[in-house]
């Protein structure tokens, strides 16, 4: 048991982008395993939402990643980190459950598409997923790091994703849970 | 825009009703079922700069909810919470400290319909 710190949409998927929401509120299959486990819960901030808003359009890494949304994901960092720091002092296990494919909150899978741009438009189907971290999760790693403490084992919540299994992304949680 | 399965309903929920203590409210699972959203406010003991901190990111994301005419309720107490969002022009007053998930189904589904529902209809 230990402290799982998760993506705000999954205990609130109105913050998801317009035609984003998998479910009216809570996104149960990920919090069911938290409560069977005995884990404490800690909601993230949304990055993308306060700073592009609910009307905000799909997007990928490359139209995220510019000097403002990165300050603006250094400040929603710190405030993580505090309460990582205080969790840690307090000798608890961590996780962190991000959202695959996400360009804020992937934490092994983002999206990326250098040329994306301008009008709205792109072919179905367009293979924007890539290994990588989102940017929110690298300025929270830089933060833990700045603060001496270790990045703590992560799993992915893989609804975006063409090959998501509820069952296998089941497995992966509790696997990642168990350490 | 196309509709999802979103609510448009969001409780800011206190963090016992979040992680109940032994044998407390489990506020979390009624919300879920009732389909409504949460963000979680800082837990009781959390230092004072850590809480205030949190909340100035609570009180940005509930503005945006807010001016999009989402239904909004608190759920539990949480000090500071009306400054917070004072200083981004919000005021959320229907408010429940439910004893029991009876209690708390109760007041969510006396809820109305949010306008941010009503006009998509």
């Amino acid at each position: 048991m230990g402290v799982a710190f998760v993506a705000h949409c999954l205990l609130n998927q109105n913050s998801k982008v317009a035609e984003g929401a998998h479910c009216a509120g809570v996104y149960s299959p990920v919090v069911d395993v938290l409560r069977a486990k005995g884990w404490r819960i800690e909601q993230m901030p949304c990055p993308e939402l306060a700073f592009s808003g609910l009307n905000r359009f799909w997007a990928v890494r490359e139209q995220y990643d510019t000097a403002a949304y990165r300050r603006h994901c250094q400040r929603l960092a710190v405030a993580v980190a505090d309460v990582v720091g205080l969790r840690v002092q307090q000798g608890e296990d961590i996780v962190l459950i991000g959202i695959e494919g996400s360009p804020s909150m992937g934490v092994r899978i983002t999206s990326s598409d250098p040329e994306r741009g301008g009008r709205p438009r792109w072919p179905e189907g367009t293979p924007e997923h890539t290994d990588g971290e989102g940017i929110f999760i690298e300025e929270l790693r830089r933060e833990l790091n700045n603060r001496g403490i270790g990045f703590p084992r992560v799993a992915g919540e893989t609804h975006a994703l063409a090959d998501h299994d509820e069952a296998a992304q089941r497995a992966a949680l509790e696997a990642t849970l168990d350490g | 825009m196309e509709p999802d399965e979103r609510s448009f309903r969001i409780a800011l929920t206190a963090d016992r009703y979040v992680n109940p203590p032994p044998g407390g409210l489990d506020g979390l699972a009624v919300l879920a079922e009732a389909g409504w959203g949460v963000i979680q406010l800082p837990a009781e003991d959390y230092p004072a700069v850590v809480a205030e901190r949190m909340l100035v990111e609570v009180a940005e994301q509930v503005r945006e909810f807010h001016s999009h005419g989402y239904e909004l309720v608190v759920v539990g107490e949480c000090d500071k919470l009306g400054g917070a969002l004072a200083v981004v022009g919000v005021s959320v007053s229907d408010q429940v400290i439910p004893a029991s998930a009876a209690e708390l189904r109760a007041f969510l589904d006396a809820r109305p319909v949010p306008a941010a529902l009503r006009q998509l209809r």
